[in-house]
């Protein structure tokens, strides 16, 4: 019971993270039928940004930080992930889309994806970065862990699970809802008809793109201080995403969500698995949403191109 | 410096006349790309003793082996149009493997590492290669990360952090110094070039190519698409398995972290960047990224940052900067001015010993019946196609036409009803084994086969259904070089039948589309059908065009096949067709001569309640 409430937790709390990312893949095929591979690294530079604007490059000493540098931080940070993901988008995958090269958008934002990781390797080259947070959870309980049910649990973690789902359901809301979801949604079904009623398609596929960059980038500032944060931890995320968005089959909004919840659960689950002193599952787990995810695509029906116009 | 060099066309020939056969082509072959290719892999071979004392050749080494597995890679990139992101697994794989068995022979470990690595290569393709690029791509990716996740996991078979320690291994009595790792690296680079150049050219290179290109219309040619693609895998990841295995030996140590996801992107960037088109592409890449390297060095120097990080950041640029000119990469962008100075005219395939035409079959269908849903497409359809006779198929948009044909082609299953080719009775026979038996397809859009050769393109036809075995197409055997000459030798005798011999050597994204329309006729019929389907021909052909397809189609009624014009352009219908079957609703309105069927008061109302006129271009 009390590993299960365990695994519940964490899992859910890195799950959001990648149920957001596997919404925003979605919601990017949708659009444009592309992949946007940068996407773990664009979140990646949002969390280090937020990191370089709130305490700097330097070892960080201080756990927390001023609520209103904090606050400057985070919305540099987004800022940032906006322009790069928007950039991204006009400068590595509209003009192959334009020029129907699949393999120039692949390598295009794979392209990106390494040349952030390079930029983030440079700026902050440690193994690894303590993040800050604006809220003292460690005063909380024992140092910040709670005990339910023979369960010692991180506090931070209800937070970050509150955050995440809360952000996932403001991302459902922003498409089911408002006028600019509608317009998104009309484009995923049909780019050329949406054009002909007079959605800025133009305009609202590089927002979306740099968008849902940044949406999930809240969602993984805010899950940061939890754990040493190192340049190598987002890409990975971003891969779990993309495994989950797979899992779901691309389809928006509800199934890339609970995908996303699912398999961070899953993943808690196969590495709290205990043989004996050992814990074998604790590297595995990793391959959990990669494998399901493979599965999933080994067995789609060949992509029989169509065969006429009719 | 495809199909040119000598070591490659003295492949023993199973008999003395094969043997001098090889010889002949060799000689004539000898062009001045293979002097230049010749020339560049012996001042590759002698390069370690002009060497300045500063350039390290292990590290000449290390690229070399790369360099084998980015041009394994440009086969299923290039001519395969898969984007696979997981080369390096094949790499880390080989590299594992033969770290492993250290203690044994090195040609066993180096076997043991290619096998596994063709494995390992054979199930990604069977898993993955019937898909689209983009969930190709997906795929691979998660196959990349899953690969350094599962080597981070499994510290006792890798070693830990600091990998397997590995010996430098000894082949029959040499040592294996970096130097020797050199020249063992620049002939593997060799042998992946020239192996490969003989895969493009073979069966396989057309089926893999044509599918790549245009996968509808090679899918409806009967190619087999899953096969010839995990044929490909495999005898990629092979190349990149030993390539692995060797470099391994060369490091003395196999570092897991060496192995990531970079390495892939590092390949595919390799491929891109040379240009996947040609053979050696990926090695021209291959040294682009590695002269990436030092100059990221500098720049880190330059700008005094802590790490020098700029060498990836450098390569991505290169590869942004090289797509972004869409040239498809520096070697095809070279290989394209140089064609344009000379203009030469594309060499003329040899001529075809015998034609081997099939007489028509019969195909017949009896009551077909069709439902969409509560739509019914076709309500009890009898078709009787002879051989040496022209059907024309007409009848208004969505009098179920096309559906008919794609019942008789294997595109679809009929609810009811059956078709029976001579006394065969086809049932569910999909349509690549109807293509088997004969029954061969054109698609209403013709395939683009954008980038390939007229007789290349026809050439796809013709290979479909040829034995596509990857490893003797590598090796160049004289059955796998006469497979790729004798399908595009029937490829000529096809274009030859649609009039369209001169445009051989053209591309296909040069012709017009009533000639693109020819080429595909051309391709169905180089799969030597027995019954022929023609699915709007015509469409946007002008009138000297339409008379000329007339004539296409009146010899190969001469011939014997067996023709359905599926056709709006009733004056085609009205030249051509011996029997006219008009169609309204799902239901067969008329049949009979062109003359009766025109006159029929119902036709013309059919036609006429609809505003549809007798026009000649009715797209």
């Amino acid at each position: 019971m009390s590993v299960a409430l365990q695994v519940a937790i964490t899992g859910l709390a890195a799950g959001g993270v990648y149920g957001l990312v596997a919404v925003g893949y979605s919601l990017v095929f949708r659009l444009t039928g592309t992949i946007a591979f940068a996407f773990g690294d664009l979140i990646g530079l949002g969390v280090f940004a937020t990191l370089l604007v709130a305490v700097g490059t330097g070892p960080v000493s201080q756990t927390s930080v001023g609520g209103a540098r904090y606050a400057l931080a985070v919305v540099c940070g987004l800022l940032i992930c906006v322009a790069v993901g928007v950039a991204g988008y006009l400068l590595v995958v509209e003009p192959f889309l334009l020029r129907g090269s699949t393999v120039g958008w692949i390598a295009g934002t794979l392209a990106l994806a390494f040349a952030l990781r390079a930029v983030l390797q440079s700026v902050f080259p440690r193994e690894a970065y303590v993040f800050p947070d604006p809220i003292p959870f460690e005063r909380l309980g024992t140092d910040g862990f709670v005990e339910i049910g023979g369960a010692s649990i991180q506090i931070r973690a209800f937070y970050v699970i509150a955050v995440a789902i809360g952000l996932a359901l403001g991302a459902v809301w922003l498409l089911e809802r408002t006028r600019i979801g509608r317009g998104l949604r009309a484009i995923a079904e049909d780019a050329d008809g949406a054009r002909l009623v007079g959605v800025p398609v133009d305009l609202f596929v590089p927002i979306a793109f740099g968008l849902v960059g940044a949406i999930a980038a809240l969602a993984a500032i805010v899950a940061s201080p939890s754990a040493p944060v190192t340049v190598e931890t987002w890409p990975l995320v971003g891969v779990k995403g993309l495994a989950a968005a797979a899992v779901a089959r691309f389809v928006l909004p509800w199934p890339a969500l609970v995908a996303g919840l699912g398999l961070g659960v899953a993943e808690a689950a196969v590495a709290e698995v205990h043989v004996g002193s050992l814990q074998p599952g604790a590297g595995w787990s990793a391959l959990l949403p990669l494998g399901l995810a493979l599965a999933v695509l080994a067995a789609r029906p060949p992509d029989d191109a169509r065969d006429d116009g009719e | 410096m495809p199909g040119t060099t000598a070591s490659e066309s003295v492949t023993p020939g199973r008999t003395f006349s094969e043997l001098r056969r090889a010889l002949v082509e060799a000689r004539r072959a000898w062009s001045s790309r293979a002097w230049l290719g010749t020339a560049v892999f012996t001042a590759a071979l002698l390069l370690p003793l002009v060497l300045p004392r500063d350039v390290a050749v292990d590290r000449l080494a290390h690229y070399a082996y790369l360099a084998a597995a980015a041009v394994a890679l440009g086969l299923l990139v290039g001519p395969g149009g898969m984007p696979s992101l997981c080369q390096g697994v094949f790499v880390g794989l080989g590299a594992v493997i033969s770290a492993r068995l250290g203690s044994a022979p090195l040609l066993v470990a180096l076997a043991c590492a290619t096998a596994v690595a063709a494995l390992a290569g054979a199930a990604v393709g069977a898993g993955f290669a019937r898909l689209r690029a983009v969930y190709l791509a997906v795929a691979t990716w998660l196959i990349a990360w899953g690969f350094a996740l599962a080597l981070l996991a499994s510290p006792r078979i890798v070693g830990g952090a600091e990998g397997v320690v590995v010996g430098p291994g000894r082949v029959a009595g040499v040592d294996l110094t970096p130097t020797v790792h050199y020249e063992l690296g620049v002939v593997l680079v060799l042998v992946a070039v020239l192996g490969t150049a003989s895969v493009r050219r073979s069966a396989l290179g057309l089926q893999l190519e044509g599918v790549g290109v245009t996968p509808a219309g090679a899918l409806a040619l009967g190619v087999p698409r899953g096969a010839a693609r995990t044929r490909a895998f495999a005898l990629s990841a092979a190349l990149a398995g030993l390539a692995g295995a060797l470099a391994v030996h060369l490091a003395l140590v196999a570092d897991p972290a060496a192995y990531g996801p970079l390495l892939s992107f590092q390949l595919l960037v390799a491929c891109l960047v040379g240009g996947a088109a040609s053979p050696v592409g990926p090695v021209v890449g291959i040294a682009l990224v590695a002269l990436m390297g030092p100059a990221g060095e500098a720049v880190g120097r330059l700008t005094g940052a802590e790490t020098a990080r700029f060498g990836a950041m450098l390569s991505a640029l290169l590869l942004v900067a090289v797509l972004a000119s869409g040239t498809g990469g520096i070697v095809p962008a070279i290989e394209t001015r140089l064609r344009a100075r000379s203009r030469r005219a594309a060499p003329a395939p040899e001529a075809p010993a015998e034609r081997q035409a099939r007489a028509g079959e019969r195909l017949a269908a009896q009551g077909l019946v069709k439902r969409f849903g509560e739509h019914v497409a076709l309500a009890g359809l009898d078709l009787d196609l002879e051989p040496g006779r022209i059907t024309a198929l007409v009848g208004p948009n969505g009098s179920g036409k096309s559906t008919a044909l794609r019942l008789l082609s294997g595109g679809l299953v009929a609810d009811e009803g059956r078709v029976r080719l001579a006394e065969h009775v086809l049932g569910a026979l999909p349509a690549r084994e109807r293509v088997r038996l004969g029954i061969v397809r054109t698609l209403q859009r013709p395939p683009a086969f954008t980038g390939m050769t007229a007789l290349d393109a026809v050439a796809v036809g013709a290979a479909a259904d040829r034995p596509a075995r990857a490893g003797r197409a590598f090796f160049a055997t004289p059955a796998a070089r006469a497979g790729g000459r004798r399908a595009r030798a029937d490829a000529l005798f096809a274009l030859d039948a649609v009039g369209l011999r001169e445009a051989a050597g053209r591309r296909c994204d040069e012709l017009t589309g009533a000639e693109r329309q020819l080429v595909a006729i051309a391709a169905a019929l180089a799969t030597k059908p027995v019954v022929l389907l023609l699915d709007e021909p015509a469409a946007g052909a002008g009138a000297q065009e339409v008379a000329h397809l007339g004539d296409v189609l009146r010899s190969l009624r001469g011939d014997g096949l067996t023709v359905l014009v599926v056709e709006h352009n009733l004056r085609l219908v009205h030249d051509v067709a011996d029997t006219v079957v008009v169609l309204d609703r799902g239901a067969i309105l008329a049949r009979g001569s062109p003359t009766d069927v025109a006159d029929d008061p119902r036709v013309r109302a059919a036609y006429l309640g609809r505003a549809v006129p007798v026009a000649d271009d009715d797209i």
